[in-house]
């Protein structure tokens, strides 16, 4: 029934922010009319992409996305009139920021999808997956968070001294 | 080559801060006057704020007034009384940040009296406050400053800038070669930097801008960014700091200038300034602008990275 899912070395973890108007409903598009497309997509419901910080981009860096995908109403389309307006300049001045601290915007996409668009859903989504996947883990942010939790190196000479003794 | 400024203007400058306060002070025209003092240190100046007219002497102007007096003016400082007419010294650099805290509607025009300064550049942080202004002690927003001559103000000393030494930059220099890099050589850059960030929040307390009741960065429910000193909180609290300035940063460099541990954080805020100028043509200037970059938009704003 479902065609074969081809095995791969590296699954990314894909973190999807999207406005509820229309992403939401799109990607819903797609699902009740049983278009494939990669489960390694993990999607999060905002009321609008005008209530998506820069701040969530970072934190899900942090804990661990390969890639983040922000989606949200064609400019016009904007349930709650221009919050979409005002993404799109924050979005444009936060990319740069990030591309200035040194991380690779091809992690980084945005979209607009709407409520009809189940197809552009699935097509955005494949393409991030596999562009992100043929890059490979994201480690910058990831290996910070580690530093946070261990003080120093986890493979020091002293460490693996200590290991082959026990 | 170094070559030494011109800041003979300085004597007479000062004078003329002194002689304004003591007649706003007498009359009332102000309640209070916050300027520059001389400090213990030899050259060094403090920021002080004066309410009777007997104080006006202790006014001054010289190349270590480095301070951005803005900030005391904020809600976020309670040291000034919010009562009645504010008389402030302001240079170029500072009073863009006034006006930037007026289009925020933090202040209102009609309760300052500003006295701006005619500027030839203030000493960098890194220098003694004794030494002689030259092309390598000026502090680096000094060697791109667009603004020696305050415009609006109620009062200016009425003195004639000497002609400008035009001075290499330094953050365009420095930005250029850093966009020139490979996105990992940027990340290794600003990760030894951050590397060195003590969180003091200084740059925090010191900028004009920051004036939240409460930070994003100390909320704890739920909690942004990691408040520890180590890497990852770093790098995420440069980047918002970064951020929440975008569009609203006057180019004061007090963050840098405050930083005790030397971090170029005005790099960060000159590439942002730079790309917003670019995006959407907006640049912090000395007008009252009453919707920055970021809390306006048009129709045809670049959107050609979404899909």
């Amino acid at each position: 029934m479902h065609p074969e899912k081809q095995k791969h070395g590296f699954e990314p973890k894909i973190i999807a922010f999207v406005c509820t108007w229309c992403t939401y409903a799109g990607a819903d598009l797609a699902g009740t009319s049983r278009m494939q497309y990669p489960s390694n997509v993990r999607v999060l419901k905002f009321p609008c992409t005008g209530r998506i910080d820069p701040v969530f981009i970072l934190k899900a860096f942090q804990q661990g996305a390969d890639g983040v995908l922000v989606s949200g109403c064609h400019p016009g389309d904007c349930h709650y009139i221009a919050g979409n307006f005002h993404a799109r300049r924050r979005f444009a001045a936060f990319r740069k920021l990030l591309e200035f601290i040194g991380v690779d915007l091809h992690r980084l996409q945005f979209s607009w999808v709407s409520a009809a668009e189940g197809g552009k859903w699935v097509e955005v989504v494949t393409d991030l997956t596999e562009k992100v996947r043929a890059m490979g883990p994201m480690n910058e942010f990831k290996e910070l968070a580690l530093e946070e939790q261990w003080s120093g190196s986890i493979n020091t000479p002293e460490l693996k001294e200590a290991y082959n003794q026990i | 080559m170094m070559q030494v400024i011109d800041t003979s203007i300085h004597a007479a400058v000062a004078e003329a801060i002194r002689r304004e306060a003591q007649r706003l002070l007498s009359t009332g025209e102000v309640s209070a006057i916050v300027g520059y003092a001389s400090a213990r240190r030899t050259g060094a100046v403090q920021p002080i704020v004066i309410n009777d007219a007997d104080s006006a002497a202790q006014l001054v102007f010289t190349s270590a007034s480095v301070n951005n007096l803005a900030v005391y003016l904020t809600t976020a400082k309670k040291e000034i009384p919010k009562t009645g007419k504010i008389g402030i010294v302001v240079k170029g650099c500072d009073l863009k940040a006034l006006v930037g805290l007026m289009g925020e509607f933090q202040l209102k025009r009609e309760n300052l009296y500003l006295i701006g300064v005619p500027c030839v550049g203030v000493l960098a942080s890194t220098v003694q406050p004794a030494v002689e202004l030259t092309s390598e002690t000026i502090a680096p927003k000094c060697r791109e400053c667009d603004a020696h001559l305050p415009t609006g103000c109620d009062f200016v000393p009425d003195v004639a800038l000497p002609p400008m030494v035009p001075l290499e930059t330094k953050y365009a220099t420095e930005i250029a070669r850093l966009e020139a890099l490979t996105p990992a050589g940027r990340w290794a850059y600003w990760q030894e930097q951050f590397a060195k960030c003590i969180k003091c929040y200084a740059c925090r307390q010191v900028c004009p801008f920051c004036f939240c009741e409460q930070c994003l960065c100390d909320r704890n429910k739920p909690q942004m960014v990691e408040t520890t000193p180590r890497p990852s909180g770093n790098t995420a609290w440069h980047i918002v700091r970064a951020m929440h300035l975008a569009g609203r940063c006057a180019g004061c460099a007090e963050c840098e200038r405050a930083c005790p541990m030397d971090i170029p954080l005005n790099l960060l805020n000159r590439k942002m300034a730079k790309e917003l100028k670019e995006l959407f043509e907006y640049e912090a200037g000395l007008e009252v602008n009453e919707s920055g970059p970021l809390a306006t938009f048009t129709d045809k704003d670049d959107q050609s990275f979404i899909k």
